[in-house]
């Protein structure tokens, strides 16, 4: 538990320890995730401007959170994205066959770790694939650290609004995908408004393309620098199941969340929080904490990690989870098979890591094989 | 032989009891919450059901020892 002053003056928490965030993830009578509390601990103001646009259960307690929540879980269930795998796969075949046409050497970044992700949510969503730049750019003027607090707030709303639209196209032209059958299911036996919709669907169409991209690039970027593993993985590739969840344990890509504000005073790590002062959970840091995780700096793919936090704890934990670890495992497993001389063109130092946003990942990764 | 409880109203179905345990433990099809395909399990599954315990964010599962 460590207390750091905000850029706003206000004093929040920085919760370290894996028990630690377990504890106030799992305790919602004294911990609020409600991103309308004024007390809500943000990292920029521009964040401040995103949580006061927020509208999804990403930003709401229960009940009302799960509610919501329910009416998605199906849709990412784990037997649906098990049968979703073959049509992934195909689409990591089809990307690895357009970089052995076209290179070497490739930007492995916007070549593979930003289209793949792109290509599976715009089939499961329903988002035209044209749209992908639109919806990453919403995506980063949220997770970026140095945009304006009013382009996160425009961006936050143009997604939503974005959404909103392709709810109406997709009542009067339905298909084989998340919003029609959404529609059909909720929206029109009333149990979900479309306005309300279209702000869940900006959230998963954020989280859908700016996390998995980013664990692509720093999974491939980590197993270029680790040939043992990698050589172990493209041996026995059904040990990359076990190993996506150990670089999701060792990358931990989302920073700064979750957040929470202390509803009364709590003694949490031998420290009493005030009630009123924000939280932040470190996941980065929980996923090496010694006392959950023996060698935590070392990358192993024999190690069990999946007590790993990388997708939070509590009822706000990863709604796509499954989904993302699906993805991964396919998308490794088909790097590995398909460019077994896959290697850096450039020298390390030339990678440009996201110390600017609250998602981490590289910018750039440039590879020939 | 182990007892197993699930908790329908604390279960946000984030599946981690059907990736550890998938003959024990399913996800409804209309709203993806759990559903117990059996009620015991053998003590040698022990080690699969204290990891769906201890992998579930909503805390929704508890298993007991019987004789």
């Amino acid at each position: 538990m460590c207390p750091v002053r905000l850029w706003n003056g206000k004093r929040a928490w920085l919760v370290t320890r894996h028990e630690d965030i377990r504890a106030v993830l799992s305790d919602d009578a004294r911990f609020s995730g409600a991103m309308a509390n004024p007390d809500f601990p943000a990292i920029t103001p521009a964040r401040v401007m995103v949580d006061r646009n927020e509208r999804a259960f990403v930003g709401m307690d229960n009940p009302a959170h799960d509610a919501y929540r329910r009416l998605f879980t199906r849709e990412f269930s784990v037997r649906r994205m098990q049968a979703l795998a073959p049509a992934i796969a195909a689409i990591a075949e089809g990307l690895l066959d357009d970089l052995e046409q076209s290179g070497p050497p490739a930007d492995l970044v916007p070549a593979l770790a930003v289209k793949f992700p792109s290509l599976v949510m715009s089939a499961l969503f329903g988002s035209p694939y044209e749209d992908h730049e639109f919806i990453i750019r919403c995506a980063v003027a949220r997770h970026g650290l140095t945009q304006s607090a009013a382009d996160a707030g425009t961006k936050a709303r143009e997604l939503a609004a974005y959404v909103r639209r392709l709810i109406d196209a997709k009542e009067a032209d339905p298909g084989d995908d998340m919003v029609s059958r959404i529609i059909e299911e909720h929206v029109k036996p009333g149990r979900l408004s479309r306005d309300d919709f279209a702000e869940i669907g900006a959230m998963i169409l954020r989280a859908g393309h700016d996390t998995t991209t980013n664990m692509i690039g720093m999974g491939t970027l980590l197993l270029l620098q680790n040939g043992e593993m990698r050589r172990r993985l493209a041996a026995d590739p059904a040990l990359i199941e076990g190993a996506v969840d150990e670089l999701l344990r060792y990358v931990s890509p989302v920073q700064f969340s979750p957040r929470r504000v202390a509803l009364e005073d709590v003694e949490i790590g031998g420290v009493t929080i005030p009630k009123g002062e924000g939280l932040f959970m470190l996941l980065a840091s929980a996923n090496r904490d010694q006392a959950m995780f023996a060698r935590p700096d070392t990358l192993d793919a024999g190690r069990d990690a999946s007590r790993h936090l990388a997708f939070g704890y509590g009822i706000h934990q990863c709604l796509g989870q499954m989904l993302a670890r699906v993805e991964l495992r396919i998308v490794f497993e088909t790097i590995l098979r398909r460019l077994p001389g896959l290697r850096l063109a450039v020298p390390l130092e030339e990678i440009r890591f996201k110390h600017d946003m609250q998602i981490y990942g590289v910018h750039n990764l440039p590879v020939a094989w | 032989m182990i007892r197993i409880y699930i908790d329908e109203q604390k279960c946000i179905g984030a599946g981690h009891c059907v990736r550890s345990a998938p003959d024990v433990f399913d996800q409804r099809e209309d709203d993806g919450i759990v559903v117990l395909l059996t009620g015991e399990a053998p003590d040698e599954q022990a080690p699969r059901l204290k990891k769906a315990v201890e992998l579930c964010p909503a805390q929704a599962i508890r298993i007991e020892t019987t004789e």
